[in-house]
């Protein structure tokens, strides 16, 4: 088990370095850059900015400061937010981006495990056909639907919730939340029922059931964990599903995230800004992964010599 | 393909509705999709020639959902082939080779999984202009990650079958045994496939539209429609329930023919 | 009075009757063996009584004076957990992955009642049935467990809770062939020692004959023949059970009259093949070293052995299409090369079988197709009404008719689907036939009707055959000679009769007591 975490974080180091790598050169390569404004500056000026931000060295050696401070933990100054560092807009955005995405994925799997284990346990039943169809539709309810949808629903119509902005409380978290949540729920419960469905089938259930052990007891202690393998494989694209989702989320509810700070940076050629955020999302994304890699070995013992 | 036009296939049909519709209402309607009725601003459903309104600068609302949902459908099916094909090339040759060739080309697939692909997605539209080209390449090169991945994976379970060596020892050469017994039998599950990563494409278009970051104006897509809903939202509700109500629509009926397809061939 | 008796039982799934006129019984300390092909209903007779399928049972059904039909939920509980063990085909599968075999021997021994069972008497329970180091086991997941020792384990747990009956569903078939003679004994061994009832399913007369007391022979869903053992076996009354008695090899059976071999044909030389291992790990895989063998012209030749002893690897190479790391093969004198290198020329004289019928047929392609394909490519000068001939002839030397040419393989049985599979590698008129395994994945019956088929494609054809197997007895109806493998080397070779009579190594006495 610790062999295998250590195989996967030895590979993790260099893929994100080339992540970084990759995005710094396409991101300098391209034409255009962050003074390009309205007016144009004079060269003059132009070339006291990018003295001052390191812009007229070459690239490689631009490259090597980032990444050297990086280690650090310096992504540098932001280009358009000129009062701040990268560091301090990725520390106010990230604690809400986390409580979204953690929420939603904590949501999403009781919400969806238990959905899929009612239904596989109703197998054929008018049960099972509805809430597998409501799964399928919740898998194919795009964020950028149901978060304005919900906000015009329960925000403007109902008035029951803050439309926009963190407030005071919880309340502003609920929308959100759930409007991430839904289509990870569907494709959990569909994974959930479809495994269930396997596994009650397999030979070890049988054995189980040979040896006249109450039916829970058989769903719980030897069905639901291998049942729930698929789930843990499809954790890692969740997580990358749900960090996008959360570029929209805060986007239509107007929450400062990382997301958001990611589509303006990204609009306004904020080199810093949008590397500091890709780089911190490949880390989330590929430290969840490894999460998932831990889930997988818990759930199946074979995977742990992987 | 028979077989689909008998059963249940009501998903298919509500699609090829949507299709039908979108491509013969823009030659009906009085509108086109850009047109401004200075008369007529965020007129209700079913005043005078617009039958479902028009928007907040007097657009025709059926017709720019009729555009909006060509383009995006077009940007789908394009990116899907685009996925299909190099999903194919890419996962039968690492299936075919094997070893060596087929480690290094499945850890690539595995990489690039691992990476936030919407993220580099985006920064290739910040970096190289946003062009309706570019989104459905972009998109295609990202979702033939699974189509690869399935693809190895029938190939590699293919060449383990008798019948394949059964080929190799009646004397058919590597090229006739790959075109005749292995794409054959790869067929269905690389149809699956393509019909899931439709409404994936979809999402992804829509996503990045929605952002502001995929098919500009003076083009339309079901994602911009989206967007400009929802901004005009406490006006006129309609203007987000009819774009959003539609590829809620589209989403549902490709994954429920998708997922039928797949539970078929696998 | 039986410990477990049935009663003119009849089994229905979704209204359909799959069984009926089931009797069977079970005498404490004594085995009964029920006998049928696939789909003959001898599981389902077994399994459903205790709600273990599907199905539903009917008739009378007695398990040490409960009645099993009209019991309540808490007595079925109680007659399945306290009265019955369980031992199945699979014991890859049978044991639940995630749970450790000291939990799964600790639900086992518990379901009877309370009390748990101490960590010393799990062990036990486990050298008892021929485990070694089982403290160790104790705590190892069942992945870690050779098939051998899962089915060991499996046994175990069958038996922690001291039932009085044990249902044995086809315990040996999915084990390699050398171990199916330890596994058979351990439960005879048992079954003496505790008295059990023993209740042992098969689809192969020969691996319970020597175990049981009494022998029910089923065939689609009825009961054929039911009588002690000895007599049944000796003087079988109906014509189901002659047939089946005389399909099954036995290698006491007089020796076959097998027809005269030519000069050589083909010849292996140090042969040997290695695999790269998977991944980026460093060093090869030896599946196959040093062989040497010959085959003459109209000869049948055995290559015999478990799995994993290299038999599949070499005839692979043989027939070239598999590596081939080193070594030479000649045929008549003239080198046969690696896999790639082989001509069309080459590639006519030596055709494959394969085990598994089915998936040896591309399940896109009619039968007409299937067999006209190595005439495409071996003789393409052949015009394409001269191959629909061949290909009709090459149907009807397997006793196959015309109807048979736009069937897909999908609508085939296994043995219909076997000779269309013979009918290809026939048809471009080869002078050898590799047979790995061809009759082991078909119901007896028609694995012997294959086995004779090609008997008679030797004779008219002067075919020569390898015939890759892990039984001996069949091997012996068609085979002059036998070299047996074990771990990619040859440790025994000769004449098919005197090395039956006199086996000398080790792994050729396991496979004989396994026949």
């Amino acid at each position: 088990m610790l062999a295998l975490v250590a195989r996967r974080l030895m590979t993790a180091v260099p893929t994100l370095l080339a992540i970084i790598l990759a995005s710094f050169f396409l991101m300098r390569l391209a034409p255009g850059g962050p003074f390009d404004g309205e007016r144009p500056l004079p060269p003059e000026t132009q070339a006291a900015l990018q003295a001052a931000y390191g812009l007229d060295k070459p690239l490689w050696e631009q490259a090597w400061i980032y990444v050297s401070r990086l280690v650090q933990g310096d992504f540098g100054p932001s280009l358009v937010y000129r009062d701040f560092t990268v560091s301090e807009l990725v520390a106010q955005g990230l604690p809400i981006s986390l409580t979204l995405g953690g929420l939603a994925i904590i949501l999403a799997l009781f919400i969806g495990i238990s959905a899929g284990l009612f239904a596989a346990v109703q197998a054929g039943k008018a049960a099972d056909k509805a809430i597998m169809m409501f799964a399928t539709v919740a898998t194919a309810l795009p964020t950028f639907v149901t978060g304005p949808a919900l906000a015009l629903f329960f925000g403007l119509w109902l008035g029951l919730l803050p439309v926009s902005g963190t407030g005071e409380g919880w309340s502003w978290l609920i929308m959100p939340v759930v409007a991430l949540a839904l289509p990870v729920s569907g494709a959990i419960a569909k994974l959930t029922r479809a495994g269930l469905a396997t596994v009650l089938k397999q030979d070890h259930i049988r054995t189980a059931k040979a040896r006249g052990l109450p039916e829970t007891k058989i769903l719980f202690k030897h069905g639901l964990r291998p049942a729930l393998v698929p789930v843990a494989s499809y954790l890692g694209p969740a997580a990358a599903g749900l960090l996008t989702g959360a570029v929209v989320v805060e986007t239509v509810f107007g929450l400062p995230g990382l997301g958001r700070y990611f589509v303006q940076g990204a609009l306004n050629r904020d080199y810093p800004l949008v590397l500091g955020v890709v780089t911190l999302y490949a880390a989330l994304i590929i430290l969840f992964n490894l999460f998932a890699d831990l889930i997988y070995g818990w759930l199946d013992p074979r995977m742990r010599e992987g | 393909m028979k077989a689909l036009l008998k059963r249940d296939h009501w998903p298919l049909w509500v699609v090829f509705l949507v299709i039908a519709l979108a491509l013969i209402l823009p030659a009906v309607l009085p509108w086109t999709y850009d047109q401004i009725d200075w008369d007529a601003v965020r007129a209700p459903a079913f005043s005078g020639s617009h039958i479902f309104g028009t928007d907040e600068i007097g657009r025709d609302r059926l017709a720019r959902l009729a555009a909006g949902t060509r383009v995006t459908l077009t940007v789908a099916i394009a990116a899907a082939l685009v996925s299909l094909v190099v999903g194919i090339a890419w996962g039968a040759t690492a299936g075919w080779i094997g070893g060596k060739v087929d480690e290094v080309m499945m850890r690539f697939v595995d990489a690039l999984y691992a990476l936030p692909f919407m993220f580099i997605v985006i920064l290739l539209m910040v970096i190289f202009g946003r062009s309706i080209l570019l989104v459905f390449v972009g998109i295609g090169l990202v979702e033939w990650l699974t189509m690869a991945r399935v693809v190895r994976g029938q190939v590699m379970a293919l060449k383990q079958r008798p019948f394949i060596l059964a080929a190799e020892a009646a004397g058919s050469p590597p090229l006739t045994i790959i075109l005749k017994h292995i794409l054959p039998n790869i067929a269905g599950v690389a149809l699956a496939y393509l019909m899931l990563t439709v409404p994936q494409v979809v999402m992804v278009e829509s996503f990045l539209s929605f952002l502001g970051l995929g098919v500009q104006e003076p083009l339309t897509s079901l994602g911009i429609l989206v967007k400009e809903g929802a901004d005009d939202m406490d006006m006129t509700p309609l203007g987000l329930m009819l774009p959003g109500g539609l590829l809620v629509i589209l989403l549902v009926c490709l994954t429920i023919e998708g997922e039928r397809l797949r539970d078929i061939y696998s | 009075m039986s410990i477990y008796e049935i009663r003119d039982m009849a089994i229905e799934i979704d209204g359909k009757q799959l069984v009926e006129g089931v009797n069977i019984a079970v005498e404490a300390g004594q085995c009964t063996a029920i006998i049928g092909a696939s789909g003959s209903g001898k599981s389902l007779s077994c399994l459903t009584p205790f709600g273990l399928t599907p199905g539903v049972a009917r008739g009378s059904i007695t398990l040490d004076g409960i009645d099993l039909i009209q019991a309540d939920a808490h007595q079925m509980r109680d007659a399945r957990s306290r009265l019955t063990g369980f031992v199945f085909q699979q014991p890859l599968t049978a044991l639940t992955p995630h749970l450790t075999i000291g939990a799964q021997l600790q639900e086992a021994a518990a379901q009877a009642g309370p009390p748990r069972s101490s960590r010393h008497e799990l062990a036990q329970r486990l050298e008892r049935v021929g485990l070694s180091r089982a403290d160790e086991r104790l705590d190892q997941f069942p992945h870690r467990l050779s098939g051998g020792e899962r089915q060991r384990v499996m046994i175990a747990a069958a038996i922690a809770h001291e039932p009085k009956l044990l249902i044995a569903d086809e315990p040996t078939s999915a084990l390699d062939a050398s171990l199916r003679g330890e596994i058979m004994a351990l439960l005879d061994e048992l079954r003496l020692e505790r008295g059990l009832a023993m209740l042992l399913v098969s689809h192969d007369l020969a691996s319970v004959e020597g175990h049981a007391d009494q022998l029910i022979v089923m065939d689609q869903g009825r009961v054929v023949e039911s009588g002690p053992t000895a007599s049944l076996i000796t003087k079988p009354q109906k014509e189901y059970t002659k047939r089946l008695m005389a399909a099954s090899a036995r290698l006491d059976e007089p020796a076959p009259q097998l027809q005269e071999v030519g000069d050589i044909l083909l010849e292996a030389e140090a042969v040997a093949v290695t695999f790269p291992r998977p991944g980026w790990r460093r060093g090869k895989i030896k599946a196959v070293t040093d062989i040497g063998l010959h085959v003459r012209e109209g000869e049948a030749l055995a290559i015999v052995g478990g799995s994993g002893s290299g038999k599949s690897t070499l005839g692979k190479a043989i027939a070239g299409i598999g590596p081939l790391t080193s070594g030479t093969i000649r045929w008549q004198g003239q080198p046969l090369p690696e896999r790639r290198a082989r001509t069309v020329a080459m590639r006519a004289l030596i055709q494959p079988v394969f085990q598994d019928p089915v998936a040896s047929l591309d399940p896109q392609w009619k039968v007409r197709d299937i067999v006209a394909e190595p005439i495409k490519h071996l003789q393409p000068e052949i015009l394409r009404k001269d191959r629909d001939a061949m290909v009709l002839k090459a149907l009807e030397d397997v006793e196959l008719g015309e109807d048979y040419l736009s069937r897909m393989p999908t609508s085939l049985s296994g043995g219909q689907a076997q000779r269309v599979a013979i009918a290809r590698a026939i048809v471009a008129s080869p002078r050898l036939l590799v047979l790995d395994e061809a009759t082991s994945a078909l119901d007896p019956l028609v694995g012997s009707s294959i086995l004779q088929l090609l008997r008679k494609l030797q004779q008219t054809k002067n075919l020569s055959i390898i015939f890759i197997t892990h039984d001996i007895a069949s091997a012996r109806r068609l085979c002059h000679r036998i070299v047996v493998l074990d771990e990619g080397a040859v440790v025994e070779t000769g004449d098919m009769d005197l090395v039956i009579r006199n086996p000398q190594a080790v792994t050729t006495q396991k496979l004989i007591a396994a026949s």
